[in-house]
């Protein structure tokens, strides 16, 4: 086993009833990579997001994070040995401050208070949100949540970092300020796989992309690779334009 | 064997007396998704209606659901307008707020009448039909046959009638059936009515068997709550055999074990149900609340 | 301009404080000092009048329970009405270890808080499965259990005629001739439960509990085993409720099935305080008892002769008007205005 995969995905697959949501995908993901998964509505990205944090628990097939097969570990355990994720629709802790939601995350690691609120506050600083860390999660705006988080995904120390459509309903200018965030993120070592709807996002990112289409893989390579391919084309716009 | 089937008489007696006062809890969750805690007392104000109509105009108890019934309605539109739809997405305040309302009515009567316990004589009262060695009291029957009237009735509103599908469509989902047209706080309004009207009716039925009292409600709350768990929430039919289940294991449990425990029994029962099985025997109405369902 | 923007936002933080903050342990140890204070000059202050007193223990000892109650119920959103059930552990087992054995109060606070919390964490195990109105359901019909069974095994519980317990005054048997002792004996044990309630909150099991109270599989994606915070929520909760029972054994020196069960009176009222005064508050609790009980007090002794109930009448609509009109009780009400005034201030 190369030692350099730290998540590999092989043969899932996720039957709901007679549908098939995910049909026998398999894709590894290198340390350090930061892979986009994108698709059409209805092509199962969810559902694949969901059986990699655990939301959901597979028919069949693996998911194998540094060698060891956790596809049975529940949401929590896999946060506790390096999941850190985002929600499609933003869940922060509302009532709470965007400090507290991060500390949320930091004491997973950590267990006094002054440890976390401290590292929480360097955390915010990197996303940056430390002239929000007095604000309720709850009063933020959005682009603001999903930073936060980002927070409290970061603050879990964790090893690959999965954000879920984290662009959705963002203006141009926020999706630019998120993709730079998770750009440097990228740089700093940290393993990213972003599922995505929006193609222009999935192009900015110039890293490896993957298609499903259907609970299929049909496509893995370069955006430019894939977004030439023609079966691409035609599932992804061709349905999208008609 | 006669008295095995003494004790399934009387079992399917107490459960169309539980089915009864269930039915109006049940048609307020499964529609409105809120749990009233202040049924048992909407019941109990039944009960006081038909002795007040019985003492000061002289009808009989079954009469007196033409005052009644009607005047429940009204204050069950009454609480859902002004003090549960402010609360529609409060699952906790609701919690509060009908907590709260049992306390105030069951209160509100103590304070009134002193606590005396008063019954109400109707004219069936003390009839007895005998069948063959078996005994049955007119009263206990009347309210067997009202439930399965009412469930009858009920069934055949939500799946024959126009309002009755708008309900319906308001249950499975409320966004589509607003932008179809249809007013849910108005339905809300009138389920909730109706739920109300249905426990003023059960209260009306049952007021010649029992002997008044402000506590009474109290009885029938978690009967009514062991009843819909078991039947599955918000389900017509679950609740009309629920009753039947808990009313047959009260009299078994009190004949083979010992009546003082017989509560203790279907309570746990209906604790073990509600967390082996929270959809209840009949169906998984309500699982979207106990985290059941799946989300996307 | 990014000033204004907090401001607008209406930040609860106060603009011109730089650095962000979060509450200390020690900050709120140094808050209850005061409390306890205070309370203690109030008992000084009065303590020739057995009237007061009397209002005072029972003021001090709901305070404690819906402070308890809170650990589960507000920082955990876990609405139990079941708190009864642990109140009578408490209660049962110090009065019987009195009676039968004449085993010390003081010392039966133990395994009375240890019963407590086993039998809260051993039917909280499956109960914690359901959500919201289902877990006060099932709570509810678990205190109507034990009700039943208290009633039923009067070996242990003196059935429904209840527990005489002797009176032999002294200091070793937590039973004493004036009211005195026991105010300050209650403010103890307020003052006990606040803290752990500062240590609960200011700690990260109380973040763990809110963060679940909020958004479960938010919660589980920070890696939190929501269970086992929930368990542990409970288990501290019930602890002190356990004790609280014990206490009033004491102070009552007679038990009976009513006496430490009755859904209104027991089980519901840890809430409904916590509620009046802010569920989820650390002082909120407090302040609702502060209200609720020596308003009991005057309600029963000026209408509970002619209209019985009319307390909890009162109670019952005070219940309906806060949880319509000001559901973060008296003191996030507080906090709302002191919020405005500061933000009117700073414009």
């Amino acid at each position: 086993m190369n030692e350099q995969i730290i998540l590999s995905v092989q043969n899932l697959t996720m039957h709901f009833g007679g549908l098939v949501a995910v049909g026998d995908m398999s894709f590894d993901l290198q340390k350090g990579d930061l892979l986009s998964i994108i698709g059409p509505n209805g092509a199962g990205k969810t559902t694949l997001f969901n059986l990699l944090t655990g939301q959901l628990q597979p028919t069949s097939g693996e998911v194998v994070f540094r060698g060891e097969d956790i596809s049975a570990l529940a949401p929590q355990e896999r946060a506790q040995i390096g999941f850190g994720r985002t929600f499609q629709i933003s869940k922060t802790l509302t009532s709470l401050t965007a400090l507290e939601n991060a500390m949320v995350g930091a004491f997973l690691h950590r267990r006094s208070l002054a440890e976390a609120s401290e590292y929480a506050m360097e955390i915010l600083d990197m996303v940056g949100l430390a002239h929000r860390a007095d604000v309720k999660a709850g009063i933020l705006t959005l682009s603001e949540r999903r930073r936060l988080e980002i927070a409290r995904a970061l603050a879990l120390d964790c090893s690959v970092l999965l954000l879920d459509e984290v662009m959705a309903g963002l203006n141009q200018k926020e999706v630019e300020s998120v993709i730079e965030l998770v750009r440097k993120l990228h740089a700093d070592g940290l393993t990213v796989l972003v599922i995505e709807h929006n193609l222009k996002v999935v192009r900015a990112f110039e890293n490896r992309v993957i298609v499903m289409d259907f609970g299929q893989l049909i496509a893995d390579g370069t955006p430019e690779e894939v977004l030439s391919d023609p079966d691409v084309m035609e599932a992804y716009l061709g349905r999208k334009s008609a | 064997m006669l008295s095995f089937l003494n004790i399934v008489i009387v079992g399917l007696l107490l459960g169309g007396i539980y089915g009864l006062v269930s039915m109006g809890l049940n048609l307020i969750f499964g529609v409105i998704r809120i749990v009233n805690f202040s049924q048992g007392e909407l019941v109990m104000l039944g009960m006081y209606g038909a002795y007040l109509s019985w003492f000061f105009l002289g009808l009989d108890p079954y009469l007196s659901s033409i005052i009644v019934v009607p005047l429940l309605f009204l204050l069950g539109v009454v609480l859902q307008r002004f003090i549960l739809q402010p609360l529609q997405n409060e699952p906790f305040m609701q919690i509060f707020a009908t907590f709260g309302l049992l306390m105030f009515f069951q209160n509100l009567v103590l304070a009134i009448t002193g606590g005396t316990g008063y019954s109400v004589r109707s004219a069936a009262s003390s009839a007895v039909i005998t069948m063959g060695e078996i005994n049955v009291s007119l009263p206990r029957l009347i309210v067997l046959i009202a439930v399965i009237v009412v469930a009858l009735g009920l069934n055949w509103f939500v799946t024959h009638t126009m309002p009755g599908k708008a309900v319906r469509a308001v249950t499975q989902d409320r966004r589509s059936a607003r932008l179809m047209g249809i007013n849910v706080e108005l339905a809300f309004m009138l389920t909730f009515g109706a739920g109300a009207a249905l426990a003023g009716l059960a209260g009306v039925m049952l007021a010649p068997i029992y002997t008044l009292s402000p506590q009474i409600g109290g009885n029938f709350i978690l009967a009514a709550f062991a009843v819909v768990v078991l039947g599955g929430l918000g389900s017509v039919w679950g609740a009309f055999f629920g009753g039947f289940i808990i009313g047959l294991v009260e009299a078994f449990a009190g004949y083979y074990f010992d009546p003082a425990l017989k509560h203790a029994i279907w309570f746990l029962i209906f604790i073990i149900v509600l967390i082996v099985r929270p959809g209840g025997l009949f169906g998984i109405a309500g699982a979207e609340e106990m985290g059941l369902r799946e989300q996307d | 301009m990014s000033k204004i923007d907090q401001q607008e936002a209406g930040a609860p933080a106060a603009p011109g404080r730089s650095s962000p903050h979060v509450t200390r342990l020690r900050t709120e140890l140094g808050r209850i000092a005061a409390i306890a204070a205070v309370f203690g000059a109030a008992i000084t202050f009065w303590q020739g009048d057995p009237f007061i007193l009397n209002i005072m223990a029972y003021t001090f000892l709901f305070g404690a329970l819906a402070s308890s109650w809170n650990i589960i119920g507000g920082f955990g959103g876990q609405f139990s009405l079941g708190h009864g059930v642990f109140f009578a552990i408490g209660g049962y087992t110090t009065a019987n270890l009195y009676f039968h054995w004449q085993i010390s109060p003081w010392l039966s606070l133990i395994p009375a808080m240890i019963l407590a919390m086993l039998v809260a964490v051993l039917v909280s195990w499956p109960t914690f499965r359901l959500k919201g109105p289902f877990f006060a359901i099932a709570t509810l019909a678990l205190n109507e259990v034990a009700l039943v069974l208290a009633n039923y095994f009067d070996t242990l519980t003196g059935g429904p005629r209840g527990m005489m317990l002797p009176f032999n005054a002294g200091l070793a048997n937590m039973v004493f001739t004036s009211r005195l002792p026991y105010a300050v004996l209650m403010l103890g044990f307020l003052i006990v439960c606040l803290v752990v309630g500062a240590m609960v909150l200011r700690s990260r099991l109380g973040y763990y509990l809110q963060a679940v109270h909020i958004d479960e599989d938010a919660a589980r994606a920070a890696g939190i085993d929501v269970l086992r915070v929930k368990l542990s929520g409970m288990a501290v909760s019930a602890a002190l409720t356990g004790i609280g029972g014990s206490l009033f054994a004491m102070y009552l020196r007679f038990v009976d099935p009513p006496t430490l069960l009755s859904i209104q009176d027991i089980g519901v009222k840890f809430l409904l305080i916590a509620l009046i005064g802010g569920v989820g508050t650390l002082y909120g609790p407090l302040a609702g008892a502060l209200l609720i009980i020596p308003l009991e007090f005057h309600l029963r002794a000026t209408l509970g002769g002619m209209l019985p109930g009319a307390n909890l009448l009162i109670l019952g609509a005070l219940l309906v008007i806060f949880s319509l009109f000001m559901r973060r009780g008296v003191v996030g009400a507080g906090q709302a205005l002191w919020a405005r005034y500061r933000r009117t201030k700073n414009e």
